[in-house]
């Protein structure tokens, strides 16, 4: 039954009722302004970031501001000269916010990506096979989320470095992948749950006893079957706690735990500037600005999904 | 104080429920969706109607329009609701709030979620009692077990301490019709309350429904797709196909003598006891028109084995027979008329028509 | 054990699906309880034969056409199909096995996986057992969409909830014809459908029954489609068997008063016979801790004390018809050997 897109002529005068109102705006396909937003900072963060080395307006993050052909501390507040204003090395802020962007998203990516790798995997495990394996990942995930997320986090990253330094073929672990390893390994628990959840209400529903019933084996089932529908769970999830990571990067970095010495990211730069607040409030305020609309605009996105996902779950 | 108000303007004498060329249409990204499409009719006070169709013809929507139950949002409502004379058609939300419960009322077809799982039965009864007839807690909690036992809930009074989840799916559609009768509605509304019962229980639940109706007075709508459910339990038919009322008779009268070939071939779809095993169903080819397309003559035509050129350009409008008065359909070539068993007879000639229409399907 | 037997087992060459002693029970959380799907029972089907299984949710219907298909395996019993037994197959060979029967499910729309093409829905037995060249499958694939009346073309492009319900239901059985199977397990395949397509696909079934020789075991709660698509039909009540009998005969002269509450309560599209019925009081009791001595004891009008202690066997009624019942409404006829314990159970116990 094709529906033709002709005007129906039924459509035509004799019929509209008298409150027939103006053209109807589909309200489904519109995105809201919230989500333009978001989507435009983050595409926009995201394109200086990668391009910053090739873009004229945006310094490099450790030259100096100079005014009148001096650096000082705190010279410059937030104009034409320095965006965002100077920081107490005279870099320029502005610049640090967008190359510290460079290692915030990289940690939050990456450390999203090994959530989502690790948890899913035990999550899909445990709610396919149930039994002995559930157990096990119940376990894992009981013990990780048993712990303070900060206290691990802090621990496992000032072990991490001694472990580096002992272990020579692990040189290429630095702070930022122990960030990675450390803020991804949070992650597990959350994903493993949610993901064990959705396989087990999904192994119940027909079409994968159908599969099984045609004789596909377990591994094809949950390739195959079970994985598409678990996608909307895992992205809407992963938006969410893709801006829990940022946020929780910005934490630690705070506490001194960040990247190393001459890497700005946001956390570092709250960090290192704090003191001078009432001084300067531009060094702090900026990166704050930063972080805080990274993190909503990602909600924002996750939150939209959920929404969008939840209705065709309905629908389906 | 306001209900005695209203009370007094209520028309007791004219018909409950009187409906004027009622349409429901919703704005959708395809275009707008022709629902409910200028449908009339009156209920009797005490009497039982049934709405008939298949899915998407409209009779969930018509009985929510009534019960002004649709989303504010792109839904485009005309036409004239009566109520004991009262206009609701135009009621928003605000003012329905005092009809529904006391006035009308409705149970739906899953009585797992129309219930909340984390309250207890007696609670979730006695609560708009307390609400819409300010009674006093155990006031309203001795009405809700005297519901119980009207709706044949045995051990009533421990029932009141359980949560729904402890129940059968016929039992919680027995809380739903205690709580929907409650506040004593003069009309009550029933969309497909059995279609996920058991049969046992269907039956159970159709008897409870008619004998309440009756001890009440009340009206009862009740909305399948399923005419064996309505012969037995209501007064008068609507059949519905396409958003339009197609034929409205009283229940006798259309079994006697169905005029609408949509009529005739529902009731010939539904498999008969009385016919031997493997006798091959008279299925209806095709699917429900696209209501945002609808045909432009009748809407059952390019389904209809008897349509003519006439039925697929002209709407027929809706006619009493020349027998009852009150017997009204929509067709230009009715079942019985000279046309009906000419076009009948071209199609037997051949080989069974339906049969064929059906293999091509 | 109750409303059990085998009297009614047939010894037949054509005997495709022998049950013998099917039982099936869950547990219940960790409460050391079970729930007591299916207790014992014994079905036959012969090939090209429909066999149908009636009775209220919970009574096992459902439960019983799984087992069959060892999705999962029964507790106990045995399950011989074309000759071999299935609950003693190992994993590989079972999947192997799983290829000559296929189930149809109830909601055309979630046995469909929402993310995929109908198309490759319908493709994928063929996939998964690697039948044939890529062109013989597409050819299968087109050929099968296009005899249960979907467009191939459509539905390389679309996924299943672009189609309706009735559509959905008619991928689902292209999808269980495409490997070929000699039987075919329905689940309720029509009780989500409106009337008229439930028409259309009850008929589509017998078309594809007579086309590919198959043979059916269809599973419902409504008797009248029962009747009309079965040879045989088997009533179940609680996880038991309570009456084996040609469709034809078992509405003429229904034996056990389940089988006739089940027939009273169809509600007949006559407003004159509607009008006599009076629906049977009460409801299943829970299959956890189902009721000793007959199953039906506690809603049967007819049930004394030892319906209440003693489990009723199968017994032979005549023309294929067999019933569980300390008091059947048809007295047996034919009274041979061991069936004459039912003349002794049929007089009163006073």
């Amino acid at each position: 039954m094709s529906t033709a897109v002709a005007p129906p002529p039924a459509a035509t005068p004799e019929s509209p009722p008298a409150t027939e109102p103006a053209p109807f705006k589909p309200k489904r396909k519109r995105p809201s302004t919230g989500l333009i937003l978001a989507c435009t900072f983050l595409f926009v963060l995201v394109f200086l970031a990668v391009f910053a080395d090739y873009l004229g307006f945006i310094r490099y993050p450790d030259e100096k501001v100079l005014v009148d052909g001096k650096a000082g501390r705190y010279k410059l507040g937030p104009g034409w000269e320095a965006w965002f204003g100077t920081d107490g090395l005279s870099h320029d802020v502005f610049a640090s916010c967008i190359y510290g962007a460079r290692v915030t998203l990289q940690i939050g990516l990456f450390a999203t990506a090994f959530g989502i790798i690790v948890g899913g995997f035990l999550g899909v495990l445990a709610g396919y096979f149930r039994k002995t394996t559930d157990r096990v990942v119940s376990i894992i995930t009981d013990c990780l989320l048993a712990m303070p997320a900060l206290l691990l986090a802090m621990i496992l990253v000032s072990r991490l470095d001694d472990v580096r330094n002992d272990v020579t073929w692990l040189d290429w672990f630095s702070r930022k992948w122990q960030l990675v390893f450390t803020l991804g390994l949070l992650a597990v628990a959350p994903l493993a749950r949610i993901v064990r959840a959705q396989t087990m209400s999904l192994r119940e529903r027909e079409f994968v006893l159908a599969a099984r019933s045609l004789g596909a084996k377990p591994g094809r089932v949950i390739l195959r079957e079970i994985m598409p529908n678990l996608i909307p769970a895992i992205l809407t999830v992963a938006f969410t706690g893709l801006s829990i990571i940022i946020a929780a990067e910005g934490a630690l970095a705070f506490l001194g735990l960040g990247v190393e010495i001459g890497t700005p990211t946001w956390g570092k730069l709250i960090n290192d500037n704090r003191n001078q607040i009432d001084v300067a409030w531009w060094a702090t305020f900026f990166p704050c600005l930063m972080l805080f609309l990274t993190v909503v605009s990602f909600n924002v996105i996750g939150d939209r999904l959920s929404r969008r996902f939840d209705i065709r779950q309905a629908g389906v | 104080m306001s209900t005695r108000i209203q009370a007094s303007t209520r028309d007791l004498e004219g018909p409950l429920l009187e409906l004027t060329d009622v349409s429901t249409h919703f704005r959708t990204p395809r275009g707008l969706v022709r629902a409910v499409d200028g449908v009339s009719f009156t209920l009797e006070r005490g009497k039982a109607l049934g709405i008939v169709g298949e899915s998407g013809s409209g009779k969930t929507i018509l009985s929510r329009s009534i019960m002004g139950l649709l989303p504010p949002r792109g839904t485009v409502r005309g036409g004239s609701i009566k109520f004991e004379g009262r206009e609701i058609g135009n009621l928003d939300r605000k003012a329905m709030r005092g009809v529904w419960g006391k006035e009308m009322a409705m149970i739906f077809q899953d009585p797992m979620t129309s219930l909340n799982p984390v309250m207890k039965i007696g609670k979730q009864i006695a609560e708009p009692l307390q609400i819409h007839l300010g009674m006093n807690k155990q006031l309203a909690w001795a009405t809700a077990e005297r519901l119980l036992q009207d709706v044949r809930i045995p051990e009533a009074k421990r029932r009141l301490d359980q949560y729904p989840h402890e129940m059968s799916g016929g039992m919680r559609q027995r809380v739903m019709i205690a709580i929907a009768l409650a506040c004593g509605p003069t009309a009550l509304f029933a969309d497909e309350p059995t279609t996920a019962l058991d049969v046992t229980v269907q039956a159970q639940i159709l008897d409870l429904l008619g004998e309440q109706r009756r001890d009440r007075n009340m009206s009862l709508i009740l909305v399948t797709h399923d005419l064996g459910v309505v012969a037995g339990h209501t007064d008068e038919i609507a059949v519905m196909y396409g958003g339009k009322l197609v034929e409205k008779a009283s229940t006798k009268g259309l079994f006697a003598n169905m005029k609408m070939p949509y009529t005739e071939a529902l009731l010939q779809s539904i498999p008969k006891l009385d016919d031997p095993s493997h006798t091959r169903l008279n299925a209806i080819a095709g699917r429900p028109p696209d209501l945002v397309n609808p045909p432009k003559g009748c809407r059952f035509a390019p389904r209809c084995p008897y349509a003519s050129d006439k039925c697929i350009n002209e709407e027929p409008p809706l006619v009493p027979t020349a027998e009852d008065p009150n017997h009204l359909y929509a067709c230009w070539y009715p079942v019985g008329s000279t046309e009906y068993h000419e076009a009948k007879r071209r199609l037997a000639e051949p080989t069974d028509g339906l049969a064929t229409a059906t293999a091509a399907l | 054990m109750a409303g059990t037997g085998k009297a009614h087992l047939r010894d037949s060459p054509d005997v495709l699906l022998r049950i013998e002693d099917l039982v099936v029970e869950f547990p219940v959380g960790r409460t050391g309880l079970k729930v007591n799907a299916v207790s014992g029972i014994s079905l036959d089907v012969l090939r090209g034969e429909t066999l149908g299984l009636v009775g209220e949710s919970g009574c096992g219907k459902s439960t019983t056409g799984r087992a069959i298909m060892q999705l999962p395996r029964p507790t106990s019993g045995s399950v011989r199909f074309e000759g071999k037994e299935l609950t003693e197959m190992s994993g590989d060979t079972m999947r192997e096995a799983r290829t000559r029967m296929q189930m149809i499910f109830q909601d055309p729309i979630s046995s469909l996986n929402p993310r995929r093409k109908v198309r490759q829905i319908v493709m994928e037995p063929l996939t998964i057992w690697k039948r044939g060249t890529s062109a013989e499958r597409d050819a299968k694939v087109d050929e099968i969409l296009e005899r249960v009346g979907i467009d191939p073309v459509r539905a390389s492009e679309s996924q299943p909830h672009q189609f309706s319900g009735g559509q959905c239901q008619r991928i689902s059985i292209a999808r269980s014809l495409v490997l070929e199977p000699s039987l075919i397990i329905c689940d309720e395949p029509v009780s989500a459908l409106d009337v008229s397509v439930q028409a259309q696909v009850l008929n589509l079934l017998e078309d594809l029954k007579a086309q590919y020789g198959l043979t059916l075991i269809f599973i419902a709660h409504d008797l009248a489609v029962v009747k009309n698509i079965s040879d045989r039909v088997a009533v179940m009540y609680l996880g038991k068997i309570c009456e084996v009998a040609p469709s034809d005969l078992l509405y003429q002269e229904p034996a056990h008063h389940y089988t006739k509450v089940l027939l009273d309560s169809i509600p007949v599209p006559d407003p004159e016979v509607a009008a006599q019925r009076t629906a049977i009081e009460g409801e299943p009791p829970s299959p956890v801790l189902p009721p000793p001595g007959c199953r039906f004891n506690t809603r049967c009008p007819a049930a004394d004390d030892i319906c209440r202690t003693v489990e009723p066997q199968l017994v032979d009624l005549g023309h294929g018809h067999y019933v569980a019942c300390h008091h059947p409404l048809v007295t047996p006829v034919s009274l041979s050997g061991q069936s004459s314990t039912a003349a002794v159970i049929t007089e009163p116990a006073t």
